[in-house]
């Protein structure tokens, strides 16, 4: 670009700082909610994985068992065949360590003997004795970084909790490995001699898996599996990982939605920007124009700006991104181990790939922002010959015809919207047409809503009330753009709250129905949706006859693989005498209690369960049982809210037909007739005595503990509602001053024929007042059909849900006050700084 | 005065060009066939009244504007044949434009605003400076040249102007009532500035105005009466061009 344009745009955007500032804000803060999530997301996965690698070391394959493991024979058997390849058996599970924060740590019991093949936590060096290990029960060996972090030396004792169980390990030496990856891996593992493992975990006689370095590849594999006792199966390591990538994709796909989204209003807002400094500079571009300055320098010259803007704004978006990410790592771990796994992250991964994708994201949105705005200045024509009232004549003559534009846009964005597809592509697109539409039907309806509110407002403020209407149309040409933007802005989060208070809607009421029980029983679990710890042996039969019980249910959670994919199984003995609260998706209830009581060969599937998996009524699933792989028939789709990725169920008689484990989870009592629940409640605990911690709860209070991990599941979607609230809020605040100080001139003009400084900050604070409500009530009509689009179709898209949307009035009331707020403060600047010119300075200005 | 005498070949040629615009239903013409031809080393004043479509006149030349009918050639092109990127770059190189209201980019300093059209063609660093500070020396500005146009008086922007369309040297010089906004002192100043550097450049000035005294200056004078050019000798030459 000519040094003296760039040096024109410079100053042009040095000359308004506020709004200069204002616009990389918005910038910086698109970007940075994308990079944030994209960052702690990644770092919790990537945590896992590491951790997950080392911990799997350099297996191929593994032998792992049913729900309970495999027995030590599997692998002794192994060893003994002439052929028998690198093995090394593997018990593990999780600890709670007591104090410390509570963090879990993983408990990995090995044979040292066995290991060399697999995995080296040896280099480096250590402090205390790790001979120990082998001859001294109950010890363990730890990193010296977690160690320290916990307060723990060598030779001290670690008490921790299993299920709700008190154990004590003694820590006989730390590791201080000379590998970061070994190291950032240990920060979360307890190591320990297979048969300490065994002990702590209760898994005597048992192992979790076998690690084997198949050096004959599937051949070799096959010859193994044939050899394997039921229930054992033989698995590539290299399919693990994928499953924990397909676990948490929807909810990672959903956060990357919503940060684009942030995203997308931030591009309206650069599109207000690079707008207004277009049309405000319109007389100067005609200037240049009738010098000599050709089209296409002049296109090239607010594109330049733009990339200007978007260069900084990205930057420090990209700053500000790492520090939320921070903040955010914390937020997206606890929902995972809320839903999906314990993952134990300790620090930031700041991959290049998502510092490159943030940059090309902000600076391909400020320039994508930045086009038309360029397009419109390089049309413009050479010195006065379109005046501005000619501008504005052009502007309100186009508002029809961008109105059926728009309205053309909304029926192809529902056709696409209703199109009968799972995938997500074409409902962002859809989403974004929805955007798009609106925002194009906003000059029209602006313009015949001031009309008719001239009248009121005069008949209420005199002839400034007037004015201030009239300046909304006068100006459409920016005052359309600057409304457009912040109602998409503050429909956002209309769209998002809605989302938020419609899921929570329909998962309360699914609770309110599901839980008819008066007092539930669990063992405390590590992962808060999923409990799958079990009572102690006895224990539950204990408690089921509890005085004051009349009826009672279990439930027994484990993990299986279903069509080779691991799944939830629940296994459900229904109290006797109580409705079955199960609502179904396909299938009848009677129909499909018959054939499951009926039928050892029938089960039941998760709405989720048979969206991700494309199963439906009268399919068959492939289940690995403890005698084997078996078919089973899914008798029905029932509704569930308690797992996205989708559970199976089947009655506690077909499972202890298929497998040997008769361990229970959690347990239902009804409260006999006119027995106080609380007494109960209180009795039950009394007699589960100190054997075992256990989480016993009343009916609400369960309630409310379920919606307490909700509610904290959707934190994090929260956070990003408050960051789009911020855009949104920093996009009328820029759109609305920016409208004020461009009409410097006209104020000065206005003050020097007699206006009052008081007059003049009545005056701005009506018309931004006016635009602030305008926005927001524009926001209202297009935050439900975001809502919509979010609630019943990307929401059903990503988790196969079925939700009611609930219209919650305070998210509509928060959209109308956060619109009138921030115009208000919007208006306060400029009516400040026209108030204190010097009109005659601010007629010289330009 | 004049320095030489006029081409042969007109650098400017309007051949019954007329120019009209619509008004909601209503179409008002404002140029009615007129022709015209303008040579180097002429200066000429164009008069008429308020709404007469002088300014017009200057638009269609400079090709800001184009005609409804008729031709345009500029140094014998046919702008209404040029697409419009080539009409943008014969005004950039062929042509200085002083307008009525200034048209200084309030973000460049004086001396940038003059340096512009010299940047504008490619020549940019000390040449470009030394031109700039010797036509500002011309017009009288050099202690203003670090200022921005908002702190200079009427009279100085519109000498910034002046200095800013000569500074590249064009051939044809265009001015809308260039003295318009200027007192009688300042105006006469600034019209010696135009007229001398015109002559001294054998270049082509049109000057557009409301003031009769200036055709004592002129060598030829037109006036615009219901969008019909009248062309006469002005004070400085005796003869005329029909």
């Amino acid at each position: 670009m000519r040094t003296l344009l760039a040096r024109s745009s410079l100053r042009h955007l040095g000359g308004h700082p506020w709004l200069t500032a204002l616009s990389l804000l918005g910038i910086a803060m698109g970007v940075a909610v994308v990079v944030s999530i994209d960052l702690a997301s990644g770092s919790a996965l990537r945590a896992f994985e590491q951790s997950t690698d080392v911990v799997a070391g350099r297996a191929t394959h593994q032998i792992a068992g049913g729900t309970s493991g495999l027995p030590e024979g599997v692998y002794t058997a192994l060893k003994l065949r002439p052929d028998a390849p690198d093995a090394a058996p593997v018990v593990q599970g999780f600890v709670q360590v007591e104090g410390g924060n509570h963090r879990t740590l993983t408990l990995l019991g090995l044979d040292p003997f066995a290991e060399a093949p697999f995995r080296d936590f040896s280099t480096g060096g250590a402090v205390g004795d790790v001979g120990t290990l082998l001859t001294q029960p109950g010890t363990v060996v730890m990193g010296a970084k977690t160690a320290r972090a916990l307060g723990v030396k060598a030779g001290d004792t670690l008490p921790v909790m299993v299920t709700g169980l008190r154990r004590e390990l003694r820590v006989s030496a730390l590791l201080e490995p000379a590998q970061e990856t070994t190291e950032r891996a240990l920060e979360s593992l307890l190591l320990a001699d297979i048969s300490t493992a065994q002990e702590v975990l209760g898994m005597e006689g048992r192992l979790t898996r076998v690690d084997l370095r198949l050096k004959g590849g599937e051949a070799q594999a096959a010859t193994l599996r044939a050899a394997l006792p039921r229930g054992a199966e033989l698995v590539q390591t290299s399919g693990r990982a994928g499953t924990v990538e397909q676990m948490t994709r929807a909810f990672r796909t959903n956060l990357t939605a919503l940060s684009l989204l942030a995203l997308v209003v931030g591009m309206f807002l650069i599109y207000n920007t690079m707008t207004f400094s277009v049309v405000q500079r319109r007389g100067m571009l005609g200037r240049l124009r009738a010098v000599g300055v050709t089209r296409g320098e002049l296109f090239a010259l607010v594109l330049g700006e733009a990339l200007m803007l978007g260069i900084v704004g990205t930057a420090a978006g990209l700053l500000l991104g790492i520090l939320m990410a921070s903040g955010l790592v914390g937020l997206i771990t606890r929902t995972i181990n809320d839903l999906y796994f314990v993952v134990n992250v300790r620090r930031l991964s700041l991959e290049p790939f998502t510092l490159i994708k943030g940059l090309s994201l902000g600076l391909g949105a400020t320039v994508l922002a930045a086009l038309v705005p360029a397009w419109e200045a390089a049309r413009a024509a050479p010195v006065t010959a379109l005046r501005r009232s000619t501008v504005e004549d052009v502007s309100r003559g186009r508002a029809p015809r961008l109105a059926v534009l728009g309205l053309i846009i909304l029926a192809v964005a529902a056709a696409v919207l209703a199109w009968p597809t799972q995938a997500l592509l074409p409902a962002y697109a859809g989403l974004f047409a929805v955007l798009l539409g609106s925002a194009l039907l906003v000059p029209w309806v602006t313009e015949k809503l001031t009309v008719a509110s001239a009248r009121p407002l005069g008949a209420l403020f005199g002839p400034l009330g007037r004015m201030a209407a009239r300046g909304v149309t006068a100006s459409l040409s920016r005052t359309a753009v600057a409304l457009a933007a912040l109602m998409v802005a503050v429909a956002t989060t209309v769209g998002v709250g809605l989302m938020v208070s419609s899921f929570r809607g329909t998962v309360a009421a699914w609770l309110e129905s599901a839980l008819q029980a008066d007092v539930f029983v669990s063992p405390p679990s590590l992962v808060a949706r999923r409990g799958d710890s079990s009572l102690v042996p006895g224990l539950a039969e204990k408690l089921r006859s509890t005085p004051g019980v009349e009826a009672s249910g279990s439930i027994r959670v484990i993990h299986v693989r279903i069509n080779d994919v691991d799944t939830d199984l629940l296994a459900v003995d229904f109290a006797k005498g109580h409705e079955r609260t199960y609502r179904f998706k396909e299938g009848r209830a009677e129909d499909v209690w018959r054939q499951l009581e009926a039928s050892p060969d029938a089960l039941i599937v998760s709405e989720p369960f048979a969206f991700h998996r494309n199963v439906h009524a009268g399919d068959t699933l492939r289940v690995a049982t403890d005698k084997g792989p078996h078919d089973f028939r899914v008798a029905g789709v029932y509704f569930d809210y308690g797992s996205d990725v989708g559970t199976v169920l089947m009655p506690r008689a077909t499972y202890e037909h298929w497998y040997e484990d008769r361990g229970v989870s959690g347990l239902s009592l009804f409260a006999a007739p006119g027995q106080d629940v609380d007494e109960l409640v209180a009795r039950v605990r009394d007699r589960a005595g100190g054997e075992q911690a256990l989480n016993v709860r009343a009916n609400r209070a369960l309630r409310q503990a379920s919606m307490e991990v909700f509610d904290r599941t959707f934190t994090i979607t929260q956070v990003l509602r408050l960051l789009a609230i911020g855009v949104a809020f920093v996009g009328v605040l820029s759109a609305l001053m920016s409208l004020q100080l461009e009409r410097a001139r006209e104020f000065a003009v206005l003050r020097a024929t007699g206006l009052t400084p008081g007059q003049l900050w009545g005056m701005v604070s009506l018309q931004t007042g006016l635009l602030g409500l305008l926005a927001g009530l524009f926001s209202i009509p297009l935050g439900l059909a975001l809502a919509y689009v979010l609630v019943h179709v990307i929401n059903q898209r990503s988790f196969g849900w079925t939700l009611q949307l609930v219209v919650a009035p305070g998210v509509v009331g928060q959209a109308l006050v956060l619109a009138l707020v921030a115009a208000a403060l919007a208006g306060l600047y400029p009516a400040w700084r026209m108030a204190r010119a010097n009109p005659a300075m601010a007629l010289r200005e330009e | 005065m004049p320095s030489s005498p006029p081409d042969s070949r007109p650098l400017v040629e309007l051949r019954a060009v007329t120019k009209s615009y619509a008004e909601g239903d209503s179409v008002r013409e404002v140029l009615s066939g007129t022709s015209l031809a303008l040579h180097r080393g002429e200066f000429v004043v164009l008069l008429g009244r308020s709404g007469s479509g002088k300014s017009t006149l200057l638009n269609l030349i400079s090709g800001i504007d184009q005609a409804t009918h008729g031709e345009i050639l500029v140094e014998g092109r046919d702008l209404g044949r040029l697409p419009e990127r080539d009409r943008t770059l014969l005004r950039r190189e062929r042509i200085g434009f002083i307008f009525q209201a200034f048209n200084l980019l309030p973000t460049l300093t004086v001396e940038e605003n003059v340096r512009l059209p010299l940047e504008l063609l490619g020549r940019s660093g000390a040449e470009a400076s030394a031109r700039a500070r010797e036509l500002l020396g011309r017009v009288g500005l050099e202690t203003r040249a670090n200022s921005f146009p908002d702190r200079l008086s009427g009279g100085e922007q519109q000498r910034v102007a002046v200095a800013r369309a000569l500074a590249h040297s064009p051939p044809l010089l265009l001015a809308d009532e260039p003295t318009g906004n200027l007192d009688e002192e300042t105006g006469g100043q600034v019209l010696d500035l135009l007229e001398g550097l015109t002559r001294q450049g054998n270049a082509c000035a049109l000057i557009v105005t409301h003031e009769p005294a200036m055709a004592a200056r002129a060598d030829r004078v037109l006036t615009l009466e219901h969008g019909r050019l009248v062309d006469r000798p002005g004070g400085a030459r005796g003869r005329g061009t029909t």
